[in-house]
């Protein structure tokens, strides 16, 4: 009780206020923006957030993953153009209604489903906090070097079996995120890894340079050699507040939905994709009128958009519990607490509680405030959706470069940040995912860092399995791994 | 053909409608209204299936290719830039794997199994265990696609793709262009002056496009450097022209 007075108080401090703030209605506002993406803005914000307080920065970013896609949905109903990735689902019901006339009610409800999805995660957790808090304190002793090395692992072998037609492309950027990770010099040895004597390659390639190129300075380029859109304009009228009393009408959709986006939330890699296709799935199996899917459903609208938002809050589990990231967003959190020099893992349930129920605490407030600042300016917010594509690159470009130069002061950053910007841009025109060499990037430091510390309790290959707990998990890795065989196989039968 | 023959008509099988194309409703409006309507542009619909769809586009060959080509020169300088010159494994290695493998016993001192793990070419190694041989399979499917779109007479040439990269690499080298000028005009003047080449350059130059690169440039700067205090490098030979006062609280704020 102690920690979540101390929790909540430390929401209260100004700097911490005004983070949420800004984070919430920034995110909303990017989100709404069709181009930059949460990963983008968090991208351009994370080299800002090394002069901040880590809580101020963790509330920071959180906001703006928490409400961006909340804003995503209002260019994917009012346009048929998905805010963010995540919000491509939502144009299927959503822009339906609005061809229908129906903008206001498939806008209202997103919201309510948004919010229910993003609060039912957020409750859940919390509820867990305090139902296991006292346990969770001694999950710190249960974990050692060995057992987070394999959660790392089991990280890596999740996010390429969750790439379910591109397994092998996934692992191959993995590897490729992981190969950049070891760049530099072993700090224990005094040993060069693929360095060649190129001064700058000894302290590695930092995380957020490698980051800002990849997701942001890639998207600019993509933004200015494409042409600008021309979205029709769009028409709301009438209130956002109804969608609350249909969301009561279907509240079995609402409820199954959210239990998908926070199950899937938890398993790292999984995600918000995937969370979707299951509730989307179940609901039309389960609907009394399922031909209405895909033509402005509200039961389909309301299983997208609560399955997308009850994800952050869930994905901040195994970060916090694990100290392993399980998409690209939560992996970008990581940096902070590389910065701020917190380890995230079962240790932080006993020496920083009070941290966790700050945190969701502020996810719970950032909700609030983006669903009560939507009630009452979605007609302004909608604005931004016209803003010109190649305009937004050149800005995405500018802030990328303070970003990358603000780390160290390096103009070899910022050359670094191009070269792997351009590199992420073919990828993008190549369609190929980023979010593996992100993670393998993150997990691969994880890794790297984990084998060098838990080596000195390692006297035979066995004692890396033997414990309870990294027993269990190297389990899991080879059952996901015969799995993935399997599947390989199945498919290939199914080809011929 | 004349109106409506129900004997033919049963026998037949239709492609895209239910209904008899000889009866009177097929050709009624209300029937076309329903049958040829949709929701959304076809262009633009999202089918759940799509979520998880990958089709492998014009320049994956080559772009695979050169990430083969890195995996296999991460391969080549394994040996002499991950620390394999200095290893140290124990004698008789085979027999230390299969013993470590619980398949033999073997009798005194045995080298730990962490002080091979500590070594600084086990991540290199365990790294390129996974990166080659998806890299070469990454490169096989890519062939067996190049080959799919071939045989469907889908375009294949890279020419298209290529000029797309061309044309990012023209904003990649603005970005460089800006980076190494920043050092020499400053942060504010090189930002400003950045936002409006590039504003210009995407052919947005009327004065109200001028006018909102302006300001936008100013409020990046404003907020990273005013407000968040990054150092960058300042304008020092345009502020040297400035009156004392003004100049150094143009050296501190901007």
């Amino acid at each position: 009780m102690e920690a979540l007075i101390i929790g909540i108080s430390n929401l209260l401090e100004i700097n911490v206020l005004i983070a949420i703030l800004i984070g919430s209605v920034g995110g909303l506002i990017i989100g709404a923006v069709p181009g930059i993406g949460p990963a983008i803005a968090i991208a351009i914000l994370l080299p800002a957030t090394v002069f901040l307080d880590d809580l101020v920065s963790l509330v920071l970013l959180l906001g703006v993953y928490g409400s961006s896609m909340y804003g995503g949905a209002i260019p994917a109903i009012l346009i048929n153009t998905p805010g963010t990735p995540v919000n491509a689902l939502t144009t299927y019901d959503g822009y339906a209604m609005t061809r229908r006339g129906e903008a206001a009610r498939g806008l209202s409800l997103a919201y309510s489903a948004s919010f229910f999805g993003g609060c039912f995660s957020i409750l859940a957790a919390l509820t867990a906090l305090f139902a296991f808090g006292p346990y969770l304190k001694d999950l710190g002793a249960l974990f050692g070097q060995r057992d987070i090395l394999m959660a790392a692992v089991l990280g890596g072998v999740l996010l390429i079996a969750a790439h379910r037609q591109t397994m092998g492309l996934a692992a191959l950027l993995f590897a490729f995120g992981f190969m950049i990770a070891l760049v530099g010099r072993q700090s224990t040895r005094q040993i060069d890894r693929y360095t060649f004597d190129i001064e700058y390659l000894f302290s590695g390639f930092n995380l957020i340079v490698v980051i800002v190129g990849i997701f942001a300075i890639s998207q600019s380029l993509i933004l200015m050699i494409g042409k600008d859109s021309d979205p029709p304009e769009a028409r709301l009228k009438g209130g956002v507040l109804r969608g609350f009393v249909e969301l009561g009408r279907n509240r079995l959709t609402a409820l199954f939905s959210a239990c998908y986006g926070t199950i899937m939330g938890i398993i790292p890699g999984v995600g918000e994709f995937v969370a979707q296709f299951f509730s989307y799935s179940t609901a039309r199996a389960l609907s009394k009128e399922p031909a209405k899917f895909g033509h402005g459903s509200p039961e389909g609208l309301i299983a997208s958009e609560t399955a997308n938002n009850a994800v952050p809050a869930a994905a901040m589990i195994p970060l916090l519990a694990l100290g392993v990231p399980g998409e690209a967003l939560t992996a970008m959190m990581m940096v902070v607490f590389f910065d701020a020099g917190i380890k995230p893992g079962p240790d932080i349930f006993e020496n920083n509680p009070d941290f966790l129920f700050s945190l969701f605490f502020a996810l719970l407030v950032i909700n609030v405030l983006v669903l009560a600042t939507l009630l009452f300016s979605t007609r302004h917010i909608a604005k931004m959706i016209y803003i010109p594509n190649c305009f937004l690159g050149t800005l995405i470009m500018m802030l990328s470069f303070v970003g990358v130069f603000s780390i160290r002061n390096s103009l070899a950053d910022c050359l670094f940040a191009a070269l792997f910007g351009y590199i992420g841009f073919i990828m993008r025109r190549l369609d190929w995912p980023l979010v593996p060499v992100v993670l393998g990037l993150v997990l691969g430091s994880i890794i790297l860092e984990r084998l060098t510390a838990g080596a000195g309790q390692i006297r035979e290959l066995s004692d890396l399995f033997n414990r309870p707990v990294s027993g269990t998990l190297a389990v899991a890795i080879v059952c996901i791994l015969a799995f993935i065989v399997w599947t390989s196989f199945r498919q290939k039968k199914l080809e011929y | 053909m004349s109106a409506a023959d129900p004997s033919t008509a049963e026998n037949e099988l239709f492609l895209f409608a239910e209904q008899d194309p000889n009866s009177a409703e097929y050709w009624s409006d209300e029937h076309f209204g329903s049958a040829f309507k949709s929701e959304c542009p076809p262009d633009k619909k999202v089918k759940v299936e799509n979520l998880f769809s990958f089709k492998r586009q014009r320049g994956d060959l080559l772009f695979s290719g050169l990430l083969l080509v890195l995996a296999m020169f991460f391969l080549a300088f394994f040996w002499t830039e991950t620390g394999w010159e200095k290893r140290k494994l124990p004698d008789e290695f085979g027999t230390y794997l299969l013993h470590q493998l619980g398949m033999i016993d073997v009798e005194g001192r045995v080298t730990r199994f962490g002080r091979i793990l500590k070594q600084s070419w086990i991540a290199p190694m365990l790294c390129l265990l996974v990166f080659v041989p998806a890299a070469a399979w990454n490169m096989r499917n890519s062939v067996v696609a190049h080959h799919w779109r071939k045989r469907f007479h889908l375009p294949t040439k890279l020419n298209y793709e290529l000029e797309q990269w061309a044309r990012a690499l023209e904003f990649v080298a603005y970005f460089i262009a800006y980076t190494l000028i920043v050092p020499i005009l400053g942060y504010l003047v090189s930002t400003v002056l950045f936002g409006q080449f590039l504003t210009w350059r995407l052919g947005y130059r009327t004065k109200k496009w001028i006018g909102i690169s302006l300001l936008s440039s100013t409020a990046i700067v404003l907020v990273f450097r005013t407000l968040l205090q990054i150092k960058t490098p300042v304008s020092i030979w345009l502020y040297d022209q400035l009156p004392v006062a003004i100049k150094s609280f143009m050296l501190s704020y901007f």
